[in-house]
């Protein structure tokens, strides 16, 4: 790689400089335009979308948000899949995090073979189980309730959480934890005032990753909720653009109300998001 | 038990009350993962072995179950469209392995630089990797639209309409265009692991390189790529893993068509499942798949390990 090399000589635009920044420019733009197309299409005219695709808006035509906000019901999308991610993201960090910390730290009858039957989880596709899921959810009485995806958004991912969690908290000193069990606090009360502070940057990693493959997830979604004023976002989007898919600005608007406040907060918390989404393969 | 012998050291240390208390202080280590092991074992492992029990059943979802032996086995290596759907997977993981893992890699070497927009550059192909598989799929259903979509305008704009196409209703095209899209949505990611990678690589070997006048291309091909190694094995299998779990963009793009062009094992058990009412069938078909991505995933675990040892 030469960038480390020639970084002393990054004032100077040599020919290889521009090239550089000819080639990664007209890639990254590349990638990035069909976001921008879906932005100003979704203040189109339908006619002006059909007649000429590429070229942009004639007029600032706002109403289709508000007309794609109340047609695709989006407000209730949006409540129910901040619910039920919200939910299951903090039961599922909560009750990963203690588990994690007895896997790494205490010392238990059966604590390997539980961690490496733990460890299946990690190597399964949750399609696999969609067909008993759905059986078992409905036999439990919550098919079409927010429960049918918080239980197993809740316990999907707990795997990898753990796993993630466990490496961290064997990377932190045993001394905080020893002087706490001298002084008499007990195993939950060490637990709770000394070591889960100390493991709050891998806790915002798993957080932030299980946050938005929840957020995203479908495939539950679709199966176990089929009360429209239940289902989460991608869910909804996605009928939504069945049902509309010949009205180009509405499906348009749609997507744009659905991504954009996400980029957003992707672009401000770039770093974090990142580190998060690439957490566990890195390691 | 291992509580009540710790509890012995203990008495013997101090005495009866000191081990009830450490009794119970093993009893209590067990709450800390009962929540997880609870929860693990009724939406993991107990629909695992229902899934396991009802691939050997004929059931509608309704009546009980009717045992069929290996019935649905013997019909699943007999179904074309089944048998077809593992090559259409084929297909999709070695094209996401180029347009996912590749250009990912090509994408790491192209911006890893500190010079000024890079960084931003680097977070805008990042961003699709927070979008919802649905999101992307249906802006990229519109991106390949024959008449209005992108990609054909802009094809005939290039002077190019020839080549303007119904990417995604051709048999022929379909699958590309999905593999594109995952292309679109996951490089980003490939490209952020292997700038980690990158970064990892001493400045000093590539000094050493250049003293012995080696080109930025050799660099490249001599220190940068074998110390990649490691990165790559893990980016293959993470690419391979989930490609054989792919489902969502196939279902909003395609949903296999068209004529099962794109039909891929998650599809074809969703239709089985729960638009035909073949849970038994079904059923079976998930026990195919998750022997399948388990025994891909091992063998290449240890096909490398093999090349690893052999090399050193």
């Amino acid at each position: 790689m030469s960038t480390s090399a020639s970084a002393t000589r990054a004032r100077r635009a040599t020919p290889a400089t521009i090239l550089h920044y000819w080639v990664a420019i007209t890639v990254v733009a590349g990638m990035a335009f069909p976001l921008v197309w879906m932005l100003y299409s979704s203040l189109k005219t339908n006619q002006e979308i059909a007649l000429t695709p590429l070229a942009l808006p004639a007029a600032f035509r706002w109403q289709h948000y508000v007309e794609a906000w109340q047609l695709g019901n989006l407000g209730r999308l949006y409540l129910n899949s901040l619910l039920v991610t919200g939910v299951s993201v903090t039961a599922l960090v909560m009750i990963a995090s203690l588990a994690a910390y007895a896997f790494a730290r205490l010392r238990f009858r059966g604590r390997d073979a539980l961690f490496y039957l733990l460890l299946i989880g990690l190597l399964l596709p949750a399609q696999v189980v969609i067909i008993p899921l759905f059986f078992l959810l409905r036999d439990m009485g919550l098919l079409n309730t927010y429960w049918a995806l918080i239980l197993p958004y809740t316990s999907w991912p707990l795997a990898l959480t753990i796993y993630l969690l466990r490496s961290y908290y064997l990377t932190l000193e045993r001394e905080l934890e020893d002087a706490a069990r001298i002084d008499g606090a007990g195993l939950f009360q060490t637990y709770v005032f000394v070591m889960f502070p100390l493991v709050r940057p891998a806790l915002a990693t798993v957080v932030i990753l299980n946050l938005v493959n929840l957020w995203n997830e479908l495939l539950f979604a679709l199966l176990f909720i089929q009360d429209e004023q239940l289902r989460t976002l991608p869910a909804g989007l996605l009928a939504f653009s069945g049902y509309y898919i010949v009205d180009y600005r509405l499906v348009f608007a749609a997507l744009s109300i659905t991504t954009v406040p996400i980029l957003v907060v992707y672009f401000l918390f770039q770093r974090q998001v990142i580190a998060g989404l690439t957490t566990g393969a890195l390691d | 038990m291992d509580s009540s012998s710790r509890a012995a050291t203990h008495r013997g240390r101090g005495g009866i009350t000191r081990s009830r208390a450490a009794r119970l202080e093993e009893l209590q280590k067990y709450l800390f993962i009962l929540p997880a092991l609870a929860l693990f074992a009724t939406f993991v492992l107990l629909p695992l072995g229902s899934a396991l029990y009802f691939s050997f059943t004929t059931w509608d979802g309704l009546r009980t179950p009717e045992w069929v032996g290996t019935r649905n086995y013997a019909r699943a290596f007999a179904d074309t469209i089944h048998v077809r759907s593992y090559v259409n997977v084929g297909v999709y993981i070695l094209g996401t392995l180029v347009v996912e893992v590749a250009f990912g890699l090509l994408m790491a070497v192209l911006l890893a630089s500190d010079r000024l927009g890079f960084a931003f550059m680097r977070g805008l192909f990042f961003s699709p990797m927070v979008l919802s598989m649905v999101a992307a799929g249906i802006l990229w259903k519109y991106v390949y639209d024959y008449r209005t979509g992108l990609l054909n305008e802009a094809l005939r704009a290039g002077g190019l309409g020839d080549f303007a196409h119904p990417w995604l209703s051709d048999p022929g095209t379909a699958m590309a265009g999905v593999i594109v899209v995952s292309g679109w949505k996951y490089a980003g990611f490939f490209m952020i692991i292997f700038l980690a990678a990158l970064r990892r690589i001493p400045t000093s070997l590539y000094e050493a390189a250049m003293l012995d006048g080696a080109t930025a291309l050799q660099r490249l091909w001599h220190v940068t790529l074998p110390l990649l190694r490691e990165t790559t094995i893990i980016a293959v299998l993470l690419c391979v893993t989930g490609g054989f779990a792919a489902f969502d963009l196939f279902f909003t793009m395609t949903n296999g068509g068209p004529f099962n062009a794109t039909e891929i094992p998650t599809t074809w058990i969703v239709k089985q499942a729960f638009d035909r009412h073949n849970m038994g069938y079904g059923a079976a078909l998930t026990v195919i798949m998750t022997v399948v991505v388990g025994v891909v995933s091992l063998a290449y675990l240890l096909a490398t390990r093999r090349r690893h040892a052999v090399e050193y």
